[in-house]
């Protein structure tokens, strides 16, 4: 899963001379960790030492979560590699095979299971994006590459002082997940919450929420217009998924304490989101608030901490992903037919390009989260699993569905509807290929949740069991106190 | 003291050492009658190679813990494993120079074996056992590089950088002799592990203190521990960037190696207040160093004041003896030694023949006009920042590991906060190769030897960045130290 992003990213590297050769090796690559993830259940982990001195183990494992988000990240992966090596004028083959670097490491965000190794491929992951970013960019590049670096390496380094205190003080055996998750729960209650909050910094900055979110908006925009590696921006979106793995089930005592807190940003960041995205009249700013509303109810559906919501949200995490980068994608179409991001310089185009009008409208509404598509599922379970245990929060989330509907309509009206004399290209066929993946995907997972939900389910179980526990202990707090208390 | 009956020599032990030493005569030769110094510099190729395959014999022999002359020069594996990063260091630094004497117009007959006769006084303090060889060493060590920072001559900056490194440095000497001296009075001993026993048991008296923190003080000199680092990026601004790659490794290797010795076995028999005075010196390094080369523009004073930064990180580990400190701070210096050599060495085919023109200007649009040396110069800058999976990453987490199982969380917190500080002037100069255009077309320099020694400092950086845990499980092999315990 790892190995083979990282060997189609240097085959791509050496092939660069001859576009079309990279092209097939880039997307050849991707479809290969694309069938790799789809058999990957099942499969028995992995486990090879790697720095035995202090407990450091090479452990893979392609069961639970980690497996449906793989394979949501390798699905979107083909078609930004497609357009890398046909859109970006300069350089596609460098582009190309930095994608496939993050894949690889995305990969091992999602199945690692030692933590330190997890944190390696977390922080490795940030250097392609960067890359993306800096190289490729548009004017104020610099400026976003900063901030985005300065706000990563914050968080995940203040991580990394948690990631190895956790196991200094909990005289865990090793940094295995198991050895953790048995030793690190003991801890005391104060210490339990400031490692968790050293967590938290580091994750919620890649999560992203409230007030740590404003590197994301610039990322996006400044991003090479193809959209392709906005398609990595959506994927590496690891924060919510750091919570679920590591910070909920390792220190829930911890976790309890602060979860209401970061539960409440959440709230607001769903709904800044969605004003956020009905207020901006740049296409891609328009979709990184639409997201990071989006990322407010995944993080109200985690920090709900009931057992549906942490799955939904989850669920809806690997949709997005499809969706958010399938939109980025259409953005990148339309850009390559006017030069422009600017809503205002679009509109009426449904009459000169039926079919992208269709398209378009079918992945907006699986944005803003209609039945049946891919969105819902995640987003509604999120909603419901944190209506349990703290109302509130969740509702403030939830009016944030009727301002998906008012920014999405919106958005389609804008560029498609009114009069237009502009003549514009259809989709060409190549466009058509770029869609397929994101159209299966996001069908795939609105009608049939069930298989992938029953693979998150057992780990949100886990981390249930944790908090359960957690709330048991003599002087702990009770989720339904938690609840209560909003 | 008390000398044993019969002096015990290991010829094994000594051999490393010997190698050294004879190949710095025989290259003098070679340097004095050879047509330009290409000889000189493959003769001590061969020569550093050997002593390598003798350190390896050694290590790999499973008789990794002899002794020569009591337990005055040691061979345990800490000894071992370092001597063979300080000769890869000199390999590095030789290969850089291979080409660089030639066109800087420095090739004169002394340099390569000076600089053999330096990396032989690193080697002897990291097999130091006692005060003496301690001080034998570190002034075989210093005395060839005082010679070296000012090899370019006629030039102001570089005759300054020797004069300075001269004075402060013999300065430090002193005070290190002082120090022995007082330490050898309170205890009667200079074998580390008698000093530590006379010491324990009761004879803690204020000289054996103030000799303690003498010792410190003038090794804190040589390691460039802050407030003592003053003349580090002063000098290695100055000196010659081939000799810099050379002082930046081998010299804080050996520096470094002393201390680990003193920290694990002669500190803790001194007043407590030794060891807090030793956290105040690592924090006010990571602080001074990071800080220092963050509001720098030239790449090669960067590159200096971070060395400095690095020896904050290292000094971490010094306080986590008891806590697997000792092999986190030699993984740590085999990181440094790959990753530092391969930027000074990327770094000696970018600037012009008189080492100027090193400013972040020269690196605009690097990726472009040389795609492969910027791609390089990427890795070792991450892997100076601590971005995983690159070699310098598995230093951090081994010595902020060592230094949070010590109980000094505050430390690795700072070390944490300055590594961000870090991570921004590393990531300026990525920034400048690859998103920005040169605003003029610089001279190219191309040496093959210092696309090997780069290629060797990169196979280190990515190799042990990936697969860490054979060389930290070699380097946490064995009894701790043996000095006596």
């Amino acid at each position: 899963m790892i190995v083979v992003p990282l060997v189609a990213a240097a085959l791509v590297v050496l092939a660069r001379r001859v576009l079309p050769l990279a092209r097939v090796l880039a997307v050849a690559g991707a479809v290969a960790t694309l069938v790799l993830a789809i058999f990957l259940p099942g499969t028995r982990p992995l486990d090879l030492t790697w720095l035995p001195g202090i407990g450091v183990s090479f452990s893979l494992d392609g069961n639970g979560a980690g497996s449906v988000l793989t394979f949501a990240a390798a699905l979107m992966m083909i078609p930004a590699v497609l357009v890398a090596t046909t859109r970006v004028a300069s350089g596609a083959a460098g582009f190309a095979a930095l994608l496939l670097v993050a894949l690889g490491g995305l990969n091992g965000i999602f199945l690692a299971k030692d933590l330190v190794l997890f944190y390696v491929f977390w922080e490795a992951t940030l250097i392609p994006g960067l890359l993306l970013l800096g190289i490729w960019g548009g004017e104020r590049r610099r400026e976003a590459t900063v901030k985005y670096l300065v706000y990563a390496v914050t968080g995940s380094f203040f991580m990394l002082i948690s990631i190895l205190a956790v196991k200094a003080l909990s005289g865990a055996a090793s940094f295995h997940v198991i050895d953790l998750m048995l030793a690190a729960p003991e801890l005391p209650v104060a210490t339990q919450t400031w490692l968790f909050v050293g967590l938290a910094i580091g994750m919620a900055v890649k999560l992203p929420i409230w007030p740590l979110h404003s590197w994301l908006v610039d990322l996006n925009e400044q991003n090479h217009p193809s959209g392709a590696a906005d398609v990595l921006g959506s994927l590496y979106k690891v924060g919510a998924f750091g919570f679920f793995a590591w910070g909920l089930p390792l220190l829930p005592a911890g976790a309890l304490r602060v979860a209401p807190i970061l539960l409440a940003l959440s709230a607001v960041t769903a709904l800044y989101g969605a004003f956020g995205a009905i207020g901006s009249n740049h296409l891609k700013r328009f979709l990184a608030y639409g997201s990071l509303s989006h990322m407010g109810i995944i993080g109200v559906g985690v920090f709900g901490m009931h057992l549906a919501g942490m799955s939904g949200a989850m669920y809806f995490l690997a949709a997005q992903m499809v969706s958010t980068g399938g939109l980025f994608l259409i953005v990148g179409m339309l850009y390559h037919r006017r030069r422009s991001l600017y809503l205002a310089d679009y509109g009426g185009l449904a009459k000169a390009a039926p079919a992208l009008a269709a398209l378009t409208l079918f992945l907006i509404f699986t944005f803003i989260g209609v039945p049946g598509l891919s969105n819902f599922p995640g987003e509604f379970m999120s909603l419901l699993g944190a209506f349990q245990t703290s109302p509130w929060p969740a509702a403030i989330a939830t009016l944030t569905v009727i301002a998906a509907g008012v920014y999405g309509v919106n958005l389609y009206q804008r560029l498609f509807q009114g009069r237009s004399e502009a003549v514009v290209k259809d989709l060409d066929a190549l466009e058509m290929y770029v869609l397929l993946p994101v159209i299966v995907g996001v069908l795939l997972f609105g009608l049939m949740p069930a298989p992938h939900l029953q693979r998150i389910e057992s780990q949100s179980q886990l981390a249930e069991l944790q908090l359960e526990r957690a709330a048991a202990a003599p002087g702990g707090i009770t989720l339904s106190d938690v609840g209560g208390a909003r | 003291m008390t000398f044993p009956g019969q002096i015990d020599i290991h010829w094994s032990v000594l051999a490393p050492a010997i190698a050294l030493l004879v190949t710095a005569a025989v290259t003098l030769f070679i340097a004095l009658f050879g047509r330009d110094s290409r000889g000189a510099a493959g003769a001590a190729l061969i020569g550093v190679i050997t002593a390598g395959v003798f350190t390896l014999a050694q290590l790999l022999s499973g008789e990794a813990n002899a002794a020569s002359f009591g337990l005055r020069y040691l061979g345990d594996v800490p000894a071992l494993t370092l001597t063979l990063v300080i000769l890869l260091g000199t390999v590095a630094a030789v290969l850089v120079s291979w080409d660089q004497l030639q066109r800087g117009g420095m090739e004169h007959p002394e340099y390569y074996p000076l600089m053999l006769l330096s990396a032989l006084g690193a080697v002897v303090m990291a097999s130091a056992g006692d005060l003496i060889t301690l001080i034998l060493g570190l002034e075989i060590m210093s005395l060839p590089v005082y010679a070296l920072s000012a090899w370019r001559t006629r030039d102001r900056q570089s005759e300054e950088a020797g004069m300075k490194y001269f004075l402060l440095g013999a300065f430090g000497s002193a005070i290190l002799i002082y120090g022995a001296a007082l330490v050898y009075g309170a205890a009667g001993s200079f074998v580390y592990g008698d000093v530590a026993a006379a010491l324990s048991s009761g004879n803690l008296t204020l000289l054996a203190t103030l000799g303690g923190a003498l010792v410190l003080a003038g090794l804190g000199f040589k390691a460039a521990l802050a407030p003592f680092h003053q003349w580090a990026p002063d000098v290695y601004t100055g000196a010659p960037t081939p000799v810099v790659t050379f002082m930046t490794v081998v010299i804080k290797i050996g520096a470094f190696a002393a201390l680990l010795r003193l920290a694990t076995v002669v500190f803790p028999a001194l007043q407590p207040w030794l060891l807090t005075a030793l956290a105040v010196m690592v924090a006010l390094t990571l602080v001074v160093g990071n800080f220092s080369a963050l509001m720098q523009r030239g790449v090669k004073r960067m590159l200096a004041y971070s060395s400095v930064a690095h020896a904050g990180y290292l000094g971490l580990a010094l306080l986590a003896t008891d806590h697997g400190g000792v092999a986190a701070a030699a993984f740590y210096l085999t990181a440094y030694a790959f990753m530092n050599a391969g930027a000074f060495a990327v770094l000696s085919l970018i600037s012009d023949a008189n080492d100027h023109g090193d400013d972040l200007e020269r690196f605009a649009g690097l990726a472009k006009r040389r795609p492969w040396l910027a791609a390089v110069m990427t890795l070792f800058m991450l892997s100076l920042g601590g971005i995983p999976p690159l070699v310098g990453f598995a230093g951090k987490v081994l010595v902020f590991q060592a230094v949070i199982d010590a109980g000094y969380v505050w430390l690795a917190v700072l070390g944490i906060a300055t590594s961000i500080v870090a991570l921004v002037y590393y990531f300026r100069v990525v920034a400048y190769m690859y998103f920005r255009e040169s605003a003029y077309e610089p001279p190219a320099f191309r040496s093959g030897a210092t696309q090997v020694a780069i290629a060797l400092a990169l196979a280190g950086t990515l190799l042990l960045g990936v697969f860490p845990g054979w060389w930290h499980t070699l380097l946490s092999a064995g009894p701790r130290l043996l000095a006596g315990l």
